[in-house]
């Protein structure tokens, strides 16, 4: 609504409007008033030039040129060799067989993960928001409970459950307390991969949440009425209207959710430094590994692996935007 | 075929009441019609008969079996929402045959009865469609559809014409005008459009603020307002109000005097008022006669010239509005003076608490 505004912040307004009227007026003056739009465009499009797409030149030929050195005019050429030692295995099910087979191994583990995060993260995102979508006492609060994870960064979310979590944490501490032995929750190496997986739902599921939320309360409730009328018993309705109509929403969740997990890292790193051994390691992790952390860094290598992965995400992003625009559509 | 009797019906809100007990017999095949202003719990009404809302106090028989805690689909109801509510992402098809493969009907016998409805309803060709697919009055069709497949007791429709263009409303109207005589199940409707109150019910029920004022016939609720709300409800143009004073008693007239000391007779029981009371007088536009020899003057300010009808809007001397309505068209023009006459048969009396004093010469008037 249009208020009024007091004379003491028109005067500050009035005072801003002339700080900006003189450059603003002479830029028109220098190089047209249509051109100006691409004056206001310049620094984000240097920006991004300089961060995003040339990295992604460099990149190509990086996975394109071999040795450990630095600087490209010392990086011999090697074609898709970098590609192919990755993508040498002579059973792509066993990444012991393969040539790099911590590459697999994050592979496999990254498949796994993606699978099993996004599985069972959008069906308790969908109970949840089916459960607040109800009138139940404390809406609001329980809205905001599941939320505030979403809030946290990364590595506070991971260093909260390494807290909990560690050989001589919080969780081990009540076990033991109630007489049980305690379990080393990140060191074996399949309580390692529960964890990563438990810790990213409970970090990101209070967004998708949100969003299957905002889809339900999109259904318009004279529907859910027209079936109460029609004698639709609770199970037909949810299966007959509400996923139905919260279809298009769940594909945005899914495709959003994928392309999320494929990038999982920063708790993951924190949480379990993708140990033990190689159980946690995610393609992210390797890639960063391979190319920062190890000794020598072998930058092709983790290029390589970066657009292979690049490839993957591609795919789920198209996905995505067909989502998106059908949901639009429709 | 269904009886429904509304005895005492409360609803209460969070500490509000929208429904101030309300007692209401609809017969077996009757069009009943709700009608009142936004926000005087027509609406609320319907949906707690259909279910959708619980009742608070009182009680809701249909065909003498107490339903208040039955649930919407076991009270044998069909309703017509306003927005339509179909399912947007099932065919028509699918739709209509909804409600029937919820209770599990043969199959054959939904495609059966689909079929018909969809004859019936002149939408065959659109079984196929999305109701995206389809225009509003053919959205329309297929929501009534929907109700008449599950072969209800009574129809219920919550203002389902709203949503349509003016044309289309009339058409539909008259469609459902038309159901109501081929299959004659008892129907409830909810409008606070009077036209389509007058056109289609066999009994109209006036409510305000929750409460009802009068429940009628069409031409009952026209000719014997039981009080001043509803007398400026029904009607379009709205009745033509002022205030008087009784002047004189007599057996089958009152005498009224206007704050100008004019006096007219109003053929209307003299009983609950005595000289010296203020009373409100009103006549229905289509009832004044205006001329230049009798009555109280007037400006015309405006002429609306239908060509079949006119429409005059005037000003008394006082500044009030007085709107009349003729058949057929007038040589009179904006801003000539002129005579308006109350003639005594087509007076209306209404007490200070609105309440309307029995019309004695009804159909004697002009």
């Amino acid at each position: 609504m249009f208020q009024p505004l007091n004379s003491a912040a028109q005067l500050g307004y009035r005072t801003v409007f002339n700080l900006f009227e003189w450059p603003m007026a002479r830029a028109q003056r220098l190089v047209g008033i249509r051109r100006v739009a691409w004056l206001f465009l310049l620094p984000n499009l240097l920006i991004f030039g300089l961060f995003t797409f040339l990295p992604i030149i460099l990149n190509v030929f990086y996975a394109t040129t071999g040795s450990d050195a630095i600087l490209l005019s010392q990086r011999p050429y090697v074609g898709a060799e970098n590609f192919s030692s990755l993508l040498s295995c002579t059973d792509y099910l066993d990444p012991n067989s393969c040539r790099r087979d911590v590459f697999w191994r994050a592979v496999y583990n990254t498949g796994w993960f993606v699978v099993l995060q996004v599985g069972f993260m959008v069906l308790f995102s969908l109970i949840t928001a089916l459960i607040l979508n109800r009138d139940i006492p404390l809406k609001g609060f329980f809205r905001g409970v599941f939320f505030y994870p979403v809030l946290l960064s990364p590595v506070v979310v991971a260093l909260i459950w390494k807290w909990i979590l560690q050989r001589y944490g919080v969780f081990n501490a009540g076990l033991e307390g109630m007489g049980f032995a305690s379990v080393d929750w990140l060191t074996d190496a399949d309580w390692a991969f529960f964890w990563i997986i438990f810790v990213s739902i409970w970090a990101h599921m209070g967004f998708y949440t949100l969003i299957l939320l905002a889809g339900l309360q999109s259904i318009p409730s004279d529907v859910y009425e027209a079936a109460e009328m029609d004698g639709a018993s609770r199970w037909r309705v949810f299966a007959k209207i509400t996923m139905p109509l919260l279809m298009p929403t769940m594909v945005v969740v899914l495709v959003l959710s994928l392309i999320r997990a494929v990038q999982a890292f920063d708790e993951i790193f924190v949480l379990t430094g993708g140990g033990p051994g190689s159980a946690t390691t995610l393609i992210l992790q390797y890639i960063y590994e391979t190319g920062f952390a190890s000794r020598p860094q072998l930058f092709g290598l983790a290029a390589a692996a970066s657009i292979l992965m690049a490839v993957v995400l591609l795919v789920l992003t198209l996905l995505q935007l067909r989502a998106t625009r059908s949901q639009a559509e429709g | 075929m269904a009886v429904v009797e509304l005895q005492n019906l409360v609803k209460d809100y969070a500490g509000f009441r929208a429904i101030h007990g309300v007692d209401l017999t609809i017969d077996d095949g009757e069009f009943c019609v709700f009608v009142g202003p936004s926000g005087c719990g027509k609406s609320t009404l319907l949906r707690m008969i259909a279910g959708l809302e619980s009742i608070t106090g009182g009680e809701l028989r249909i065909d003498g079996t107490r339903v208040n805690e039955q649930r919407a689909a076991e009270r044998g109801l069909a309703m017509v929402f306003q927005t339509y509510a179909l399912y947007p992402h099932m065919t028509v098809r699918e739709n209509l045959a909804f409600g029937l493969e919820n209770i599990k009907t043969p199959k054959d016998e939904i495609k059966k009865r689909v079929d018909d409805a969809a004859r019936m309803l002149q939408i065959e060709e659109h079984l196929t469609r999305r109701p995206k697919q389809l225009s509003g009055g053919q959205r329309q069709r297929v929501a009534i559809g929907r109700a008449v497949v599950r072969e209800p007791k009574v129809f219920l429709f919550d203002e389902p014409l709203s949503n349509l263009d003016a044309e289309l409303r009339v058409v539909m109207r008259g469609e459902i005008s038309q159901l109501h005589r081929r299959l004659g199940n008892t129907m409830i409707y909810v409008t606070h459009d009077q036209v389509e109150a007058m056109t289609m019910a066999d009994k109209i029920v006036v409510l305000k603020a929750g409460l009802i004022q009068q429940v009628g016939s069409p031409l009952d609720l026209y000719n014997r307002p039981a009080n001043q709300f509803v007398a400026g409800f029904i009607g379009s143009p709205r009745m033509n109000f002022m205030q008087m004073t009784v002047a004189e008693i007599r057996n089958d007239a009152i005498l009224l005097k206007d704050d100008e000391g004019r006096s007219f007779e109003a053929a209307v029981s003299p009983e609950g008022v005595a000289a010296g009371d203020t009373v409100t007088v009103g006549v229905r536009p289509e009832h004044l006669e205006i001329g230049t020899e009798r009555g109280r003057p007037v400006t015309v300010e405006t002429i609306e010239q239908l060509g079949g009808e006119s429409y005059l809007y005037c000003q008394d001397q006082s500044g009030r509005p007085i709107t009349v309505h003729l058949s057929g068209q007038t040589r009179i023009k904006a801003g000539e003076e002129a005579k308006v006459f109350l003639p005594a048969e087509a007076v209306h009396v209404f007490k200070e608490d609105g309440a309307a004093l029995e019309r004695l010469r009804i159909g004697e008037a002009a």
